[in-house]
């Protein structure tokens, strides 16, 4: 009773190397704070997200909790908020691990359910005023993914951004006050077509792709035939792709390990600096992404010190999205629009 | 529940030292004279995304010096100001106990509610007691303090009025649900914002005493510290925060000697009167500047350790103090040139030279005259297609010269009308009835039942609780519902307007670079239509037709594309233009009854085409008729931008058009902001 839906096992993804990339690289380091897919309808964007529930690896929490408060460094806060909650603490949460969660945010949630409220069940049958957690609650330490997030209310986006902004989500609502910690991997998938998105919601996302269809005829073939295995036996299917899963899943965790050993010169943070003023990037945030990311990149690649490279495919995931265009502007493609337009790196 | 809206240890550790802060020189000095005198109005923070804005903010927080309270007093009443004192405090009297607590931080969080930020019946009370107790808000919580908001652009307009009004007076009162409280609430507006997503409501602006425009570090050399800094710090806050904590504590005492010193502050008359005159000279409006300048430059002299205010301080202080303030400093443009400001690199007419010209000798309007000979008249063309190929020689009886212009220079936009931003509250702020369902949208306050099903459960509740007493509870529930106790929410969503830009593209706007002044403008207007969220079409007419290049849409994008595309030139239907356009409302007005779709005609209004196509009937008078007929349809709103230039000969064709459409008329020069209020200057 695991799973009710079947879903089609990442590792048999076809081509879009570029998508899977940004998605490991954010399931190793979660600090690179999400990815936006944009691409036509069709290519595997929604596919890849829920996919990953094969591969995400395990973290530790409480059970139960609401807030999958980290039993590290979170520890204090469980009893402050379970009270909060109305839960007592006469048994106390043990932790335990559990794969991390993938928490879908539809595009016509209400903010009461993004956010938290009051609990109302609570308040008719005691009177009393407690918090019922929202999904922003549920996707702390996790991922929140937002399928057409160029379509998701103004107002949502709004309090994304309040929260996404310092990994806290304050409720000031309904007559309760309370904040939780939530800090999520914000990941997005949009079809431009339909509209672009805020800028300031763009630059929430650590990385930004841009994909397309597959024009290779080989591959093409290739999707067909998978996605038909697929449907025929969705069971079956997984089971083939079981090891490539397992592989991936372990030169994850194996990256993850090796993550906090990645090292880098100063001459390569100098160069990120100076690639990042020459092509015109707003603020700062773009240069630690580059450096974030080139870092996993390194680690995903089992090495611990950061070479060009690295920051080069770094920089094409992280700057796309964050030059600063002309007002209506359309999202450069690649870096390579870039290049042509600026100074090389 | 502990604490409300403290930031608790745990979620402490992530606030980064605003002593490890690289660069940002004036954003902290803002902020510093914020905590050291709290009558010098707040710090808004304007900059492009990513550049510390809410960091700085937060780390506020850490140096802010402590104020005394009485024990249990729940809106933290001052020791030495009894006149000002609630209730609770006023009871106890010589029985208050004072004490040192840190000062209040508050953080409004965009999703909050009404009853959250003014107060209201804590119904946990009133049903365990039965007794009227008011839940402090945040206004009553950062009392003497500071109330912090981020993305403080994107607040509900609703929220704002509350916070408006309490900062004006001093206080905030409170009565509903049969609470009667009022209270001082004193705080210290501190709001961070990104331009690019709106700007502030100009009366929300002026609270602001102070505001700095911090954009992201140059230099290479900072670039990288900050990207060191910033891994330490995720590597280990705690360490990293232990190892700034000295130069915390340093910063926290200067604060606190600085405020012991700010009451003895002389302000020599010299400098008093110079304050005044910077002001004046920076045209600023109204008083509130001369007042924040004094505040701000105190408080700066204090953290200099200086005794006599100087000039120096106040020179220092005041970018900080006057750039959002500022008026535009220029006098209105002259009228002659209707296009004053027009960068003079718009392309002429002459030298896109690429482009299909071409032209019969017998052409319509007297400013025809210049475009470039005919050079390929053809029979047989696709009128249709808006970016016509160079290849497919556009061409038809009446001759046509094509060109495309470039988009002329773009402008803040003016508001285009009070009483829009009326319609857009009451149109989409409350629980539409249209096809949307009725429950979206922000809730932030509740009304009495309406009747639609949307009820509002808390302030049920709490309109419920203080008569529980006298009722009896059904079992297993808390409270007795009554239907007068119901109360619904009232909803504000912005939906944003329907745009219909209507464009002349016809040969005499080619004449002086008209086209690109119009796309100019139209951009501008496209770029307030984006930070609106407003849903865009575009109807473009020439020749013998007018033709939707964009149906409705949300993509401001795509519009922006097309505009930039967009040919020009043929005879002018401006009637087929007018009536394309009104099919497009009113299938907006069927779908969407409550909606208000504006219509922004972008035209000289010489129409010379009829409806039928044939140019020789009465095809002004028809255009006019036409209008006065859509005139009656009270739910859209029409503007007329006359694209004519002022001459010796104007023939005003198109006030004539506005005033049968009862539309707003402006020139195209006139579309500029009146009053730059809400941009401020990069350089002071």
């Amino acid at each position: 009773m695991k799973q009710s839906i079947p879903v089609y096992p990442f590792a048999a993804i076809v081509g879009q190397e570029r998508m899977k990339q940004a998605l490991i690289l954010n399931i190793i380091n979660p600090s690179l704070s999400g990815v936006l897919i944009r691409g036509e309808k069709g290519t595997a964007k929604s596919t890849a997200v829920r996919a990953l529930a094969h591969i995400l690896p395990e973290i530790e929490v409480y059970s139960p909790d609401p807030f999958q408060l980290d039993p590290q460094s979170e520890a204090d806060l469980l009893a402050e908020l379970h009270l909060a909650l109305g839960l007592g603490m006469a048994a106390p949460p043990k932790p335990e691990k559990r794969k991390i969660k993938v928490i879908e945010l539809p595009v016509g949630a209400t903010e009461d359910r993004l956010v938290g409220s009051l609990d109302l069940e609570r308040a008719l049958k005691t009177g009393e005023k407690r918090v019922e957690p929202g999904l922003l609650a549920a996707a702390h330490r996790g991922i929140l993914y937002v399928d057409e997030v160029n379509l998701l209310d103004d107002h949502l986006v709004d309090v994304l951004l309040d929260s996404a902004a310092m990994g806290v989500n304050t409720i000031e609502r309904e007559g309760v006050s309370f904040a939780h910690p939530a800090r999520f991997t914000l990941v997005g998938t949009m079809n431009p077509e339909e509209g672009e998105l805020r800028p300031q919601l763009l630059d929430r996302f650590g990385l930004c792709v841009n994909i397309g269809g597959i024009l290779d005829l080989e591959q093409r073939v290739q999707v067909l035939e998978r996605r038909a295995a697929f449907e025929e036996d969705p069971e079956l299917f997984s089971s083939e792709w079981q090891a490539e899963s397992e592989k991936l899943s372990d030169n994850i965790q194996k990256a993850q390990k090796l993550l906090p050993q990645v090292k880098a010169s100063p001459e390569l943070l100098y160069h990120i600096a100076r690639f990042c003023l020459e092509v015109g990037v707003d603020g700062h945030r773009g240069d630690i992404v580059i450096y974030k990311a080139a870092k996993t990149l390194a680690a995903w690649n089992g090495r611990t010190e950061v070479t060009k490279e690295d920051i080069e495919a770094a920089a094409e995931l992280a700057l796309p999205h964050r030059l600063r265009r002309q007002p209506l502007q359309a999202i450069a493609d690649s870096l390579d629009q870039v290049r042509k337009a600026g100074p090389k790196l | 529940m502990s604490e409300p809206n403290s930031l608790n240890t745990s979620l402490k550790r992530q606030i980064f030292p605003l002593a490890a802060l690289v660069g940002q020189a004036e954003l902290k000095k803002a902020l510093l004279l914020a905590a050291v005198n709290p009558l010098c109005g707040g710090v808004l923070i304007r900059g492009e995304k990513g550049t510390a804005k809410s960091t700085a903010a937060r780390g506020l927080t850490e140096i802010l010096p402590p104020i005394t309270a009485a024990v249990g007093c729940p809106y933290g009443c001052e020791p030495d100001k009894p006149q000002t004192w609630c209730p609770y405090c006023l009871a106890r009297g010589d029985k208050n106990v004072w004490q040192e607590k840190p000062r209040p931080f508050l953080t409004l969080p965009l999703n909050a509610t009404e009853d959250r930020v003014a107060g209201g019946l804590d119904f946990e009370v009133a049903l365990g007691q039965g007794t009227r107790r008011n839940n402090p808000g945040l206004l009553a919580q950062a009392h003497r303090g500071l109330l912090y908001i981020d993305e403080v652009n994107l607040l509900d307009d609703h929220i704002v009025d509350i916070i408006l009004d309490a900062a004006a007076s001093g206080f905030n009162t409170l009565e509903r649900e049969g609470l009667s409280v009022s209270h001082p609430a004193q705080f210290l507006l501190i709001g961070t914002m990104n331009p690019e997503e709106g700007e502030l409501r100009p009366q929300f602006l002026d609270r602001f005493g102070m505001s700095v425009q911090v954009i992201g570090e140059k230099e290479p050399e900072l670039r990288v510290e900050l990207i060191v800094l910033r891994e330490q710090f995720e590597a280990d806050p705690e360490g990293f925060r232990a190892r700034y904590l000295e130069q915390t504590e340093t910063l926290k005492e200067k604060v606190i000697k600085a405020q012991h010193f700010l009451p003895m502050i002389e302000i020599p008359e010299r400098v008093r009167k110079f304050m005044a005159q910077i002001a004046a000279e920076h045209h600023v409006a109204g008083h509130r500047a001369d007042l924040f300048l004094e505040q701000a430059a105190s408080a700066l002299c204090a953290l200099n350790g200086r005794r006599i205010l100087s000039e120096a301080e106040v020179l220092e202080v005041a970018p900080l103090v006057l750039a959002h303030r500022q008026r535009e400093s220029a006098p209105p443009p002259p009228p002659p040139p209707p296009p004053p400001t027009e960068p003079p690199e718009q392309p002429e007419p002459e030298d896109s030279d690429e482009k299909p010209q071409e032209e019969k000798p017998d052409e319509d309007r007297p400013e025809n005259k210049e475009p470039p000979e005919p050079e390929q008249p053809e029979p047989g063309d696709q009128p249709e297609d808006p970016p016509d190929r160079p290849e497919l020689p556009p061409l038809d009886p009446e001759g046509l010269m094509e060109q495309i212009f470039e988009i002329g220079q773009t402008f803040k936009v003016r508001r285009i009308d009070t009483a829009k931003d009326r319609l857009r509250r009451r149109g989409s702020g409350r629980r539409s009835r249209s096809r949307v369902s009725q429950k979206q949208g922000r809730y932030v306050k509740s009304g009495p039942d309406d009747g639609l099903g949307d009820i509002a459960l808390d302030a049920t509740i709490r309109a419920a609780a203080p008569y529980q007493k006298s009722r009896t509870c059904p079992p297993g529930l808390a409270l007795a519902l009554e239907p007068s106790d119901i109360r619904s929410a009232i909803r504000e969503k912005k939906m944003g307007h329907h745009l219909f830009f209507t464009v002349d593209a016809s040969g005499s706007m080619g004449a002086r670079g008209r086209m690109a002044a119009a796309k100019g403008a139209i951009m501008s207007l496209l770029l307030d239509a984006y930070q609106k969220r407003d849903q865009v079409s575009l109807v473009s007419f020439r020749r013998n037709e007018a033709v939707i290049n964009l149906p409705l849409t949300t993509s401001v994008d795509l519009a922006g594309k097309l505009l930039a595309e967009m040919p020009v030139g043929g005879r002018t239907p401006l009637s087929q233009g007018l009536a394309v356009t009104f099919r497009e409302v009113k299938n907006v007005l069927v779908k969407n009854p409550l909606a208000r779709p504006i219509v922004i005609l972008i035209t000289d209004g010489r129409g010379n085409v009829c409806l039928d196509g044939r140019p020789d009937q009465n095809p002004l008078k028809e255009a006019w008729t036409l209008a006065s007929l859509m005139a009656k349809e009270h739910r859209v709103k029409y503007l007329v931008v006359d694209t004519e230039e002022a001459s010796l000969v104007a023939f005003n064709l198109a006030a004539r058009l506005a005033d049968a459409l009862g539309a707003n008329y402006f020139k195209i020069g006139e579309l500029k902001a009146q009053t730059l209020l809400d941009i401020v200057k990069q350089e002071f």
